[in-house]
């Protein structure tokens, strides 16, 4: 099924001249392109009979949503209070020294992005870090290395 | 209709009447940015806060409707302390642009920080930064880091254009106006949200940077642009004639008007005054014979006229009046015909292009005053009939008021061999065209802005426009080039002996029905709808 | 001393597997259903009402009465939802993906029960994007549902995409009807004028979790097991430094204390307590000598915070308060949604100078400036979300305020 296909079964389980689908249909758009483009927006906007405008500015608003390229692999670590009193600062800087780049970056080989983010919800689990967004929990310091290498597939 | 009490007044709304608008009707300002009138309910702005009694936190007056009994203070010092807050949350992020920024003397920021603000800056980190003099499109100019976000700019273009060109993107004080990348802002009213944006956020591409607004004069008057007839303001510079680049008229307004125009007007409308300080312009009166352009004074080219007009038979004459001219022209007109017994007069010139025409304003007839044409009666002959006997030579005077009969809808070469074939040529207009450079005799009129006058909407509608500056040069108003030509051909018809617009706007009143009982002052701002 | 506490919405799921639908049965999985069809939909409004049931995403209203506000088809003739808020991101606040992931089908379960109570056919979930497992879990389970037990509803899970104020009750149903998730202005009401304009009911995964237990064993049980003003039982996210972090499910007015040593161990090391957060990051925060308050509302409003989705942040004398207020300044920042303009400056405002002053570049005046610019905001926004953020700003200045000059260098 092609994405129009797709975003046109998701827009029939909302009423009617609504525009509920644009959240399911950008999620499937970023699913197939890895990550919004400008053209995947306006492939997206066309599907919905919406402006551009509309759907950037609701791409836009989220932060699950990447309006630039990203890695293979997502890997995003909770540093919000539960998981800051616990190491969350030193889970970051584990990754960012064993990926060589800055949270908010892509690892140099392409494998990884890095990214804080906020409460994931997993607080008595701390700390948690979504890797592809699936939970990881109880993450220490130590355990990244093993997780950089299952990533980046030992490089 | 509810009762309420506003700062100890008592008002009577209309029911659904929100707290600005009754405030507004009890003579109380309620500060505000994201609401508008014209626009949906935005309540994001916070700063139109009101105390309400009986209600444990003031409120906001936008989204609140007049109830009856109501008991609502606006200057509390609970208010007063909220709209300082407010206007300093305003102001933590936004640029010290004043000295560079357009809006200066009529920003919004500035206005309600002098009047409700006046607190000791404490911001010391960096502002966000956000781009700046970004083109939307041809006439619009962003800068996002002026933006309050009071949306009413996004609002403009879901709403009323329905054309979504804007969104807000991202989230927090990160959030932003912009267009999708590679999208313009082009729709036909594109230059309204400049009017609506309450700072110096959306600006006018061309009027950046020509004048200060403080150096700026206005005067109430009506588009010429098309049949819609728009309410507008004319702001011209008469003071800083080294800014502008020496142009007087600076820029067009819409004035509100509920049954015209509403808040609105049209972007050909708004940016279509270059013509008036262009050098097309006519300045004098011309005689043009054996190639020489002879200028004459007013005394000397209305003794032409005269020669003219009495040299041939009435039905050896030709009018082609224009639905450009005011009532008080076509009306001073058709006397100055009636007199003669001249009955070969029309207005219809086809365009060379159908106009444009939508569900908003603009209309396809580009003339402002079609109606008055109509109603005052300047349709005994017909344009083509005309022609066709100037062509057969017999017509021998053709007197054409505006129109540039080689750029219409006529076929050229029909309109080449009237004119050819005509024995003389009266042309009287306030500029320069293809049919003015052929005239035996051109006459310089005052542009609508220069004189004050009225016109006819397609609705009917009587409005006046009023003078905003001195005509140029020489040129002066049609019912007043009619008026010394009547006096001069004699006769004392009063319409003829006006030495004031107003006057032959009495005259018109008492002739013609559909104007019977009208009068400037009852026409006002709003206009009066003529009889059918 | 524990107080033990017979389990209402986890009952059962220490012994069997209640993702299943089979196991759910076993133990009595929707019979309550069975039995709320059977009364009127105004008798089911009645039994919330008598059950004291309180909302459990933070706003903490009666549930009963929020569901009498929709009004009768006779009324608005248009069709009812039921919007259910599972978009939980307020940091410390963990047991709806516990019991989404936990108890699935008694979730659907008090779904379907209150569709009923509300006369709607058409449920929404909104389940935050992050919660990919719990998603997963709840889709497996709606497929188990035979089509008699559905009863004509349609249940919709609607993810969403990383924005906690989509959590906040109209942010959700902004964002669910496609629109960026901006908390709508009131009036009109949600129950009048909510999701597409239609009558609407929003309520959170805990608050319908224990709808079944409600109508099985009646509201008078629900009632009695709580205080005068909140009935049932309460799940309790404990996490920070505590031995055995978790979901507890106690008493309403198991006291704090109670809930940090016999529940969850008491604190790691030998170590200290500091401070601990009660009800979510938006709760004011409470020193260690501030933890014999019992944790209903009434409670932890009279100790000058508040319940709200009973987030327990526990810290230990290892924490650096400041560097507390700057992550969750951070946070306010990031999730404002940016609508209005109170939020959007102050909270980017105040996280700068919290920032700054965590990098010993703070200024006599900054931490009077930021509890000025907190109250100056409170109270003046469109939705609750500064209000929230206000808790922890003035809170944690002022019970301690003496670690945040100390980061003040002395000539600034």
């Amino acid at each position: 099924m092609s994405l129009y296909e797709a975003i046109q079964e998701v827009r029939s389980i909302y009423p009617e001249d609504s525009e509920s689908a644009v959240l399911p249909a950008l999620r499937l758009a970023q699913e197939e392109h890895g990550w919004l483009s400008p053209e995947v927006i306006r492939e997206v906007a066309d599907a919905l009979e919406v402006t551009p405008a509309f759907v950037k500015s609701i791409a836009s608003y989220y932060d699950q949503f990447h309006l630039a390229p990203v890695g293979e692999h997502l890997v995003e670590v909770c540093t919000n209070v539960s998981c800051a009193v616990v190491g969350a600062q030193q889970v970051v800087e584990a990754f960012e020294g064993g990926l060589g780049c800055h949270a908010g970056e892509t690892s140099a080989d392409g494998k990884v992005t890095l990214r804080t983010v906020e409460c994931l919800g997993g607080c008595g689990w701390a700390t948690i870090v979504a890797i592809d967004s699936h939970y990881r929990t109880h993450v220490k310091a130590s355990d990244v290395p093993a997780i950089v290498e299952e990533l980046t597939g030992g490089d | 209709m509810p009762k309420l009490t506003i700062d100890g007044k008592e008002v009577e709304v209309a029911p659904g009447t929100n707290l600005i608008e009754a405030a507004r009707q009890a003579g109380s300002e309620v500060p505000h940015y994201c609401y508008h009138p014209g626009l949906s309910i935005a309540g994001q702005c916070r700063l139109c806060m009101v105390d309400i009694e009986k209600n444990p936190r003031p409120q906001i007056g936008c989204n609140t409707q007049a109830a009856d009994g109501m008991v609502v203070h606006t200057q509390t010092e609970r208010v007063l302390e909220t709209r300082k807050s407010i206007m300093e949350f305003h102001l933590v992020n936004h640029p010290l642009d004043c000295p560079v920024c357009d809006q200066a003397g009529e920003c919004w920021l500035q206005i309600y920080y002098m009047r409700h603000g006046l607190y000791d800056p404490r911001m010391v980190d960096e502002k966000v930064h956000k781009p700046k003099a970004v083109p939307l499109g041809p006439h619009v100019i962003l800068d996002a880091e002026r933006c309050i976000l009071c949306s009413r700019c996004v609002r403009f273009c879901d709403e009323v254009t329905a054309t979504g060109e804007l969104g807000i993107f991202n989230r927090g004080d990160h959030s932003e106006i912009g267009l999708f990348p590679g999208k313009t802002l082009e729709n036909k009213y594109s230059g309204n949200v400049i009017d609506i944006c309450p700072v110096g956020a959306l600006t006018d591409r061309e009027f950046r940077f020509q004048v200060r607004v403080w150096y700026l004069d206005t005067a109430r008057s009506v588009c010429n642009g098309c049949a819609r007839g728009c309410n507008i303001e004319v702001h011209n510079n008469r003071r800083r004639l080294h800014h502008n680049q020496g142009r007087r008229i600076a820029r067009i307004k819409p004035r509100h008007n509920p049954d015209v125009n509403r808040w609105w007007i049209c972007d050909e409308g708004r940016y279509g005054f270059r013509w008036i300080d262009d050098d097309r312009r006519l300045l004098t009166p011309v005689r043009r014979a054996s190639g020489k352009d002879v200028p004459l004074g007013w005394d000397e080219a209305v003794a032409d006229l005269v020669a003219a007009l009495r040299r041939y038979r009435p039905e050896e004459i030709g009018i082609l009046a224009s639905p450009q001219m005011s009532n008080e022209d076509l009306f001073a007109l058709q006397r100055i015909a009636g007199h003669l017994g001249i009955r070969a007069v029309d207005h219809r010139v086809p365009p060379r292009v159908a106009g444009d025409e939508d569900e908003i304003l603009i209309r396809a007839d580009k003339n402002p005053n079609r109606r008055g044409a109509e109603l005052i009666g300047l349709t005994q002959g017909e344009t083509a009939a005309i022609l066709d006997g100037a062509r057969q030579r017999r017509i021998k005077l053709l007197w054409i008021f505006q129109h540039d009969l080689l750029d219409s809808g006529l076929p050229a070469a029909d309109v080449s061999a009237a004119l050819a074939a005509a024995e003389m040529v009266v042309f009287q207009g306030p500029s320069a065209n293809g049919t003015s450079a052929g005239a035996h005799l051109v006459l310089p009129s005052a542009a609508y802005v220069e004189r004050e006058g009225t016109f006819t909407n397609f609705q009917g509608r009587v409005q006046r426009f009023r003078t905003a500056v001195e005509p140029l040069g020489d040129a002066v108003a049609d019912w007043d080039i009619l008026g010394r030509l009547g006096r001069a051909l004699g006769g004392g018809d009063p319409a003829l002996a006006a030495t004031r617009a107003e006057q032959v706007f009495t005259a018109l009143a008492g002739h013609v029905p559909a104007f019977a009982g009208m009068t400037y002052r009852a026409i006002g701002d709003a206009g009066l709808v003529a009889k059918a | 001393m524990a107080t033990e506490v017979e389990k209402i919405v986890f009952a059962g799921a220490d012994d069997r597997d209640l993702t299943k639908l089979a196991e759910y049965e076993a133990v009595g999985g929707y019979e309550a259903l069975a039995k709320a069809r059977a009364m009127a939909p105004q008798d089911v409004t009645e039994e919330l009402i008598t059950s004291e049931l309180r909302g459990r995403g933070g706003a903490f209203f009666p549930t009963g009465r929020k569901w009498s506000f929709v009004p009768s088809k006779d009324q608005i003739p248009k069709p009812h939802y039921l919007v259910v808020n599972a978009d939980e991101s307020e940091p410390g606040s963990f047991k709806d993906n516990e019991i989404i992931s936990r108890v699935p089908h008694r979730f659907i379960e008090g779904c379907l029960i209150t569709a009923h109570a509300i006369d709607s056919k058409h449920v929404f979930v909104y389940i935050r994007g992050e919660y990919s497992g719990p998603y997963e879990i709840l889709v497996n389970a709606l497929e188990e549902i035979p089509k008699d037990v559905l009863g004509g509803v349609t249940i919709v899970v609607h993810r969403g995409a990383g924005a906690y104020i989509c959590g906040e009750e109209t942010g959700l149903l902004s964002s669910l009807e496609g629109k960026k998730g901006w908390p709508k202005i009131k009036p009109p009401f949600p129950a009048i004028k909510g999701a597409f304009g239609q009558p609407t009911i929003v309520n959170n995964v805990e608050t319908i979790a224990a709808v079944p237990h409600i109508i099985n064993r009646g509201a008078a049980w629900f009632a009695g097991l709580g205080t005068k003003t909140q009935g049932g039982t309460r799940l309790y996210s404990v996490s920070g430094h505590v031995v055995k972090p978790g979901v507890v499910e106690a008493p309403v007015s198991v006291t704090l204390r109670s809930l940090i040593y016999d529940h969850c161990g008491g604190i790691p090391d030998g170590r200290r307590l500091k401070a601990v957060v009660p009800g979510g990051s938006s709760a004011p925060i409470l020193t260690a000598d501030e933890i014999d308050v019992s944790m209903d509302a009434d409670g932890l409003k009279a100790a000058g915070t508040m319940i709200g989705s009973a987030g327990v942040i526990v810290m230990d004398e290892t924490v650096s308060i400041p560097e507390a207020l700057m992550v969750v300044a951070r946070f306010y920042a990031h999730e404002s949604c940016g609508q209005c303009t109170p939020c959007r400056e102050s909270t980017g405002w105040i996280y700068k100078m919290s920032h700054r002053i965590v990098e010993g570049k703070g200024r006599k005046e900054d931490l009077d400036t930021i509890l000025d610019v907190a109250k100056r905001g409170a109270g003046t926004t469109i939705c609750a979300f500064y209000d929230g953020a206000v808790g922890p700003y003035v809170s944690y200045i002022e019970k301690f305020r003496e670690e945040f000059e100390a980061l003040i260098p002395r000539d600034a």
